[in-house]
């Protein structure tokens, strides 16, 4: 085994044998070998009532001792899951195959022939210590890294606008805010925003940041901090997505990259004006011009060179009218790429109607019955981050 | 994802298939070994051959951003060919024809 070999001092060896002369020697064997705390047990049932008193790291267990003998013993250690991991090592004098076969059913993890060997026992005993061992340290390491993805989690989810401030914005502006937020593993690497820019522009952000899992998720807290240093207020959304371009191509290694929605809609003239760097085609639904008749739903072109590849990108506004009754949804690529084992992805030409079968179900709130028909189609776990946004002008 | 490779004058040819995503990241030193087989015998052309690819992810037009620099780094001219369908829609999308060299 790779490694300085384990320290056997601190260890703690429970043996159970009805023998005296068997418990001594034992004892003697693995006491040379470093092991001095020991405790002893005459037979099964004392040996269970000594694990729970003594708490061993291994237990030498005899096969034929009286009122209990190892192999129920063992069975009944095995039954209690604080000790389904303790290491078991039979003594036994029985060799044929079956009897042996028999320690292993019983739960045993190896066993040692008598007479006893002292190299075999000393070996067999360490190698069960060290397997112990490593299996503990890789619990904990994989509790440790839970906890810490659990509150990197916790971390990213502060940086999206939580449902009181959706609520608020949503007030103040005369619209209907709904978003969903999943991602892959515990972290992700999609980001969406809300930018207030006066009491009549709205400013919209969506970015995705290709792949997911902690890269990704490290590149929305940078992202994060950069977007504060640009001010949107005086500025296209094509120029503005431009310098969160160039800002980005200096800290990502080449390879990473994020797609990007940024739009600004302005309530005073009905129009959203939007730059894309590659994000999926977002959803544009305006009112019939006939009241009774459907919405006029259609997907906007949102082709653009993905930020944070080229400094020397360049980026192209786009305005549509956006009136009262009217919605924008934004989501990532996410609800069109993944899939199920019944159904392939959507798809991103399905959208349109994936839309209007969510306004069918719920006029006001399409999103739930959305995500809920998502879900339907779609394997879990989600195979890439997702994030959906609807945006609507309340009539 | 994989990918198949053949040599024919000064270029090399590296034909995927399958989905090149996420999971394919580890695939990458595999080709940037091939650039550098290339430039040891002056091979100046490297086609990735995306015809028969079915899907690309985010991850994977990473990948490609990655191998253009590498190419470039060696200077050897990387093109991207035959692109199709979905695979062909997401590099449209994303413009990496202002940042890599596509043919049809």
């Amino acid at each position: 085994m790779a490694g300085p070999a384990l320290s056997l001092s601190d260890c703690r060896v429970l043996i159970v044998d009805d023998n005296e002369f068997n418990r001594k020697s034992l004892a003697l064997v693995i006491r040379r070998a470093g092991i001095t705390d020991i405790a002893f047990a005459e037979n099964g049932r004392e040996g269970l009532a000594a694990v729970d008193r003594f708490r061993p790291d291994l237990v030498l267990l005899d096969v034929d001792m009286p009122v209990m003998n190892g192999w129920e013993m063992c069975e009944a250690l095995r039954r209690n899951s604080t000790h389904e991991e303790l290491p078991v090592l039979f003594q036994t004098a029985l060799d044929s195959d079956e009897e042996q076969v028999r320690c292993f059913e019983a739960g045993g993890s190896d066993f040692i022939s008598k007479p006893i060997k002292p190299g075999e026992c000393v070996a067999r005993v360490r190698h069960q210590l060290e397997k112990r061992k490593l299996f503990g340290d890789l619990a904990a390491f994989r509790e440790r890294v839970q906890r810490e993805l659990s509150h990197a989690r916790a971390m990213q989810t502060s940086l999206l606008p939580e449902n009181r401030r959706l609520a608020e914005v949503a007030d103040r502006y005369g619209l209907t805010l709904d978003a969903h937020f999943e991602t892959s593993s515990e972290l992700g690497g999609d980001f969406w925003g809300l930018y207030p820019l006066g009491d009549r522009r709205l400013g919209l952000l969506m970015v995705d940041f290709a792949g997911h899992g902690i890269t990704a998720a490290i590149n929305t807290f940078r992202l994060h901090t950069l977007i504060d240093r640009f001010p949107m207020q005086h500025m296209a959304p094509s120029q503005w997505l431009a310098q969160l371009n160039a800002a980005l191509k200096d800290v990502l290694p080449t390879g990473q990259f994020a797609t990007a929605f940024f739009g600004i809609l302005d309530l005073a003239i009905d129009t959203l004006t939007f730059a894309a760097a590659g994000s999926p085609n977002p959803v544009l639904g305006t009112p019939p011009a006939t009241r009774g008749n459907a919405p006029d739903i259609r997907l906007l072109d949102s082709a653009g060179l993905v930020l944070g590849a080229s400094r020397r990108a360049q980026y192209v506004d786009q305005s549509h009218r956006l009136p009262r009754g009217g919605f924008l949804f934004l989501y990532s690529d996410a609800l069109i790429e993944c899939g199920g084992d019944e159904c392939g992805p959507l798809g991103q030409e399905a959208v349109p109607n994936f839309v209007r079968d969510g306004l069918a179900r719920d006029r006001q709130h399409p999103l739930r019955p959305m995500m809920d028909s998502f879900y339907a189609r779609t394997s879990l776990p989600l195979r890439d981050d997702l994030t959906a946004v609807w945006v609507a002008r309340r009539a | 994802m994989d990918f198949k490779t053949t040599n024919t004058g000064d270029a090399t040819d590296v034909r995927l298939t399958g989905r090149l995503e996420f999971t394919d990241h580890d695939k990458i030193p595999d080709i940037v070994e091939l650039l550098d087989q290339m430039a040891g015998n002056g091979r100046r052309r490297l086609v990735i051959d995306m015809s028969a690819l079915e899907f690309i992810d985010s991850a994977g037009l990473g990948m490609l951003l990655i191998l253009q620099e590498e190419a470039e780094s060696r200077e050897i001219k990387m093109i991207v060919s035959g692109p199709a369908g979905d695979v062909r829609r997401s590099i449209e999308l994303a413009r990496l024809s202002e940042i890599i060299t596509i043919e049809p």
